[in-house]
């Protein structure tokens, strides 16, 4: 029996009142060729102990990464969320709000998504940041056709941005899509052995729409070349970094130096892993993008009173007033997760931040010690600043490696030749602030054995 | 007021966390990235912090609060167990990369909701990947130009949409590169069958249409509008946000659709939250299916060694479709938004055309309610239907023009008005074809006496005079914001400076 509809055994009562004797009458404008006459071939209804018991079950039999020692990232982070977030986001009125078309019952969330973007353009160096895109790679690729409108007049190679060569091919994928209706060029940037970014190949995207890196990179690689890609690209090509918001207690903010539109997975910060998704994608921008960005922004503004008041600002770029014209098609976006977001940046403060990327970072950084000491197995770019993960070249392949691990209890990383197929004993470890000395010790201790087990 | 950047605690202080492995000074950073000075965050302590989210929480409205009629928005009741389902951990605590065999109990309700968003728009294929109902359009449409492309079809550039239909349709398929012809509806903003004839062609991608449309009026051309577009090769494309109206009813495949996009935070529940997490999923029909973005769940018989990790007979595995267009996010589409709504599709079962049946009941009974209220207060002269029908179905829209006209009073001021007594205002002013329009949309978990009393006070606010309408809102937080200042003065931050 279902048992969410008030007015359950009130329909005819209310079907009367209106002159109609039956529900059958209010769908009497649905032609007969177009009706759907048999029940749906649906299960009955559930009671709410039923579900859960269905839902413990089936998602119970899912090996959450809490269980075991996990060392997969690759994208995404297992950080630890303050318990006051998971609270405050419960209330309803935040939960059960939507868009604030009316502000003046909606300065809670405008006021929230206002810090949000202070938050956000503080820690990246920006002074206009929207309200969340879907997710980075979403954010990646708005950013990306977002340059092409600013800089296509202007550019030597019309329609084509450059992409670093290491972007996995399932951002990359994103970005494809995103760039084919407005018939952009993808080329991409080559890196050198050792992980950093050529910088001569960097020169032939001089004249282009974008550039477009990610730091730390996909291998976990903090790149010092990145400060001097502005300067080598110029004035009228968009430097679009992408960041690990967390890396920015300790890194440069990519707005300092010289990046003119930073993207990134705001997952790190205030949300749970949640098997990709519902998460959050950062945008910021210098000003000369704010009218041709995508997404919502919130602007402080005044009353009748000139009271202190915030709504939503430069909608006139948006789909539901410019349609086909709109600089991008979004409208539900990932307030609630950026939400959470706020919550977390707001508990953490400056000091928190920089703490909390020491604490990502340190374990990183020790792995690379332990794992740096194992006979047969070697870090691939050893010399290089690694944030939250590294690669490692495996006398086998990656696969059976993984498969040896989980064997041991172990979530062991991230197989490389999904990515680079041309790498089939790669792969990428990942470690956050959620990471023990223990794990790490297991997995040096598990590591060392497989690699004995397989040269012998 | 409260205001997030006036607190500040001391430097160093507040949230503890537990010691690094290792000490900052052991890590190195190239020089030239060392951030020079941390972002100007703030201080706040937990009580702090706590406090101020619940001031701003105070100061916001939602579906817990009190009655939210925001038309074309589906703002139905959010069951609270969804929450508790989606916080477990093999849900929160899952990463998309994690093999197949370590996850069956989350394919298998990805399957599952597969099957049943399948079986009930009648389509053949779906993916869950898409995050929001606009993105559903564009994934969909990106799957049209990829099947043209792969039938040699390349002069079809052109995507038809009505001038009633949602924003998110022309910006989503001009994102893809097509080019838009808007056709004029009808007075009722029903498809006009001459229009659309006057517009197809060898040209003709796809047609993108809502039904019902966005004025609460089912199409019933809506077989010869698609016998019309398919007749020249083109492709029909059903805007599923006001699926919330027909479930169990009638179906987008029996209209003779294509493909489909689910807002499964309307139809299904997934709370909005001030303005998303949402989850697009499209279907499609077999023609289109190989397209689908990658991957999606297939299932086939579990073997022997695989019963212990099985959560049924079956074995549950990703599968990259043929020609598929790749991929439109990152991971797996927004996995939570999807499990809150499986587990709200869960507590209907069959019954998903009951919970149809009573958000139409619900509409057409609060516009009645809305005019009986009216004519018993003498104001019924003051608004006329947005369109003439005998019924409408999840929603319907007023016309205010007859105010506006004989007394000045705005379906603005109306709306404002409403907030007043306590209410989210209807959407106001969308549809663009009915003047001075009030989208009004209860949704089916609203009681009939929440109906009623909604009716009552909307007549009370029609018999209010127009200055003071002018002045509404005056019981709100703050009063008619002025958002002319907030684009001529842009303030996006917290101005360090001032």
């Amino acid at each position: 029996m279902v048992d969410q509809l008030p007015n359950l055994g009130r329909e005819k009562e209310m079907l009367q009142e209106m002159g109609f004797d039956s529900i059958d009458a209010l769908f009497a404008d649905v032609p007969m060729g177009v009706r759907m006459n048999e029940d749906l071939p649906l299960p009955e209804a559930q009671s709410e102990e039923e579900l859960l018991a269905d839902a413990k079950r089936l998602l119970g039999s899912n090996v959450a990464l809490g269980e075991k020692v996990s060392f997969l990232g690759a994208g995404l982070y297992r950080n630890f969320v303050p318990s006051c977030v998971f609270q405050l986001i419960t209330r309803g009125e935040f939960l059960t709000s939507y868009t604030p078309y009316q502000p003046e019952v909606s300065q809670g969330m405008l006021q929230a998504m206002w810090e949000f973007q202070s938050l956000i353009s503080e820690l990246i160096a920006m002074p206009v940041t929207n309200l969340s895109l879907y997710d980075g790679s979403t954010a990646a690729a708005e950013a990306i056709t977002c340059a092409v409108r600013v800089h296509n007049r202007k550019a030597d190679q019309k329609n084509t941005v450059y992409i670093s060569e290491l972007t996995p091919p399932d951002r990359c994928s994103v970005i494809y899509n995103y760039c084919q209706g407005a018939g952009i060029e993808i080329k991409k940037l080559r890196h050198h052995e050792n992980g950093l970014i050529n910088l001569d190949d960097v020169a032939n995207a001089a004249g282009s729409c974008a550039v477009y890196v990610e730091q730390p990179n996909p291998l976990g690689i903090i790149d010092g070349g990145y400060p001097a890609l502005k300067e080598i690209i110029g004035e009228h090509t968009a430097l679009i970094v992408a960041i690990q918001p967390i890396s920015l207690g300790l890194v440069e903010a990519p707005g300092n130096y010289g990046a003119d539109i930073v993207v990134g997975e705001g997952q790190p910060l205030g949300s749970p892993i949640t098997a990709g998704g519902p998460i959050y994608g950062i945008f910021g921008c210098t000003k000369n993008y704010l009218r041709l960005m995508p997404g919502r922004i919130v602007g402080r503004s005044i009353d009748v009173d000139g009271k202190e008041a915030y709504c939503l600002t430069l909608s006139t770029r948006e789909q539901h007033i410019r349609r086909h014209r709109a600089t991008s098609n979004i409208c539900t976006n990932e307030t609630l997760i950026a939400l959470m977001g706020a919550m977390h940046m707001s508990l953490l403060g400056p000091e928190g931040l920089e703490e909390l990327a020491i604490r990502n970072m340190a374990a990183c950084t020790f792995a690379k010690q332990k794992l740096g000491s194992i006979q047969g197995l070697s870090i691939v770019h050893q010399h290089q600043s690694h944030f939250n993960e590294f690669a490692i070249e495996v006398p086998d392949t990656g696969k059976n490696c993984l498969t040896y691990l989980e064997e041991k209890g172990i979530i062991g990383g991230f197989d490389l030749s999904w990515w680079y197929p041309d790498k089939p004993n790669r792969l990428l470890l990942t470690f956050t602030d959620q990471t023990s000395g223990d794990d790490i010790e297991h997995l040096a201790t598990e590591l060392q054995s497989w690699v004995n087990e397989v040269v012998a | 007021m409260s205001h997030l950047f006036d607190h500040h605690g001391a430097p160093g202080k507040g949230y503890a966390q537990p010691k690094p492995l290792l000490d900052g000074s052991e890590l190195s950073l190239p020089d030239n990235l060392v951030r020079k000075s941390l972002p100007r965050w703030p201080r706040l302590s937990e009580p702090e912090m706590v406090r101020h989210y619940t001031w701003l929480s105070k100061r916001n409205f939602g579906i817990d609060t009190g009655f939210y009629p925001l038309g074309s928005c589906t703002m139905k009741h959010n069951p609270r167990v969804n929450e508790v389902i989606a916080q477990l951990p093999g849900i929160a605590d899952i990463h998309p990369h994690q093999p197949e065999h370590q996850i069956q109990g989350l394919l298998s309700i990805y399957f599952e909701m597969q099957e049943m968003l399948s079986v009930c728009a009648g389509m053949d294929a779906v993916t869950l990947q898409p995050v929001a109902g606009a993105q559903g359009e564009f994934t969909a449409v990106r799957c049209f130009q990829e099947y043209f492309r792969h039938r040699g079809e390349h002069q079809r550039t052109k995507v038809i949409v009505p001038d009633s239909a949602h924003g998110t349709n022309p910006a989503s398929a001009a994102m893809a590169g097509f080019e838009i012809i808007e056709i004029p509806s009808k007075v009722d903003g029903r498809i006009d069958l001459d229009a659309l004839r006057a517009v197809v062609g060898e040209d003709t991608a796809a047609m993108m249409i809502t039904n019902p449309n966005t004025l609460g009026l089912f199409e019933h051309d809506i077989a010869e509008a698609s016998e019309l577009v398919h007749g020249v090769g083109g492709l029909m494309y059903y805007d599923g946000a006001n699926f919330n109206a027909i479930l169990g009813r009638t179906s987008p495949g029996l209209m003779g659709f294509d493909a489909v996009h689910y807002n499964l935070h309307k139809t299904f529940s997934q709370p909005h939250g001030g303005g998303g997490p949402g989850s697009g999923p499209i279907g499609v029909k077999q023609h289109l299916a190989p397209f689908l973005p990658t991957p999606i769940v297939s299932r086939r018989e579990a073997i022997e060694s695989e019963q212990e990790q099985a959560v049924d007979e079956f074995w549950y595995t990703w599968h990259e479709p043929e020609h598929t267009i790749g991929k439109v996010q990152q991971w797996h589409g927004n996995a939570g938004a999807i499990i809150r709504c499986w587990a709200y599709y869960r507590r209907y079962g069959k019954e998903l055309r009951t919970m149809s049946e009573h958000a139409v009941l619900n509409a057409n009974y609060l516009r009645h309610a809305i005019h009986r209220e009216a004519k018993a207060a003498g104001v019924d002269h003051m608004f006329v239907d947005g369109a003439e029908t005998v019924v409408a179905k999840h929603e319907f829209t007023l016309s205010l023009a007859p105010a506006k006209e004989a007394l000045g009073i705005s379906a603005m001021d109306v709306a404002k008005g409403l907030l007043d007594m306590g209410y989210m205002a209807p959407t106001v002013y969308f549809p663009l074809v009915v003047p001075e329009c009030m989208m009004i949309e209860p949704t089916e978990t609203e009681s009939k006496d929440t109906l009623d009393t909604f009716a009552e006070d909307f007549a009370k606010v029609l018999q209010v005079d127009a200055e003071t309408l002018h002045n509404a809102p005056i019981t709100t937080p703050v009063r008619r914001v002025d958002e002319v200042y907030a684009a001529r003065n842009l303030c996006l931050h917290h101005p360090f400076d001032e």
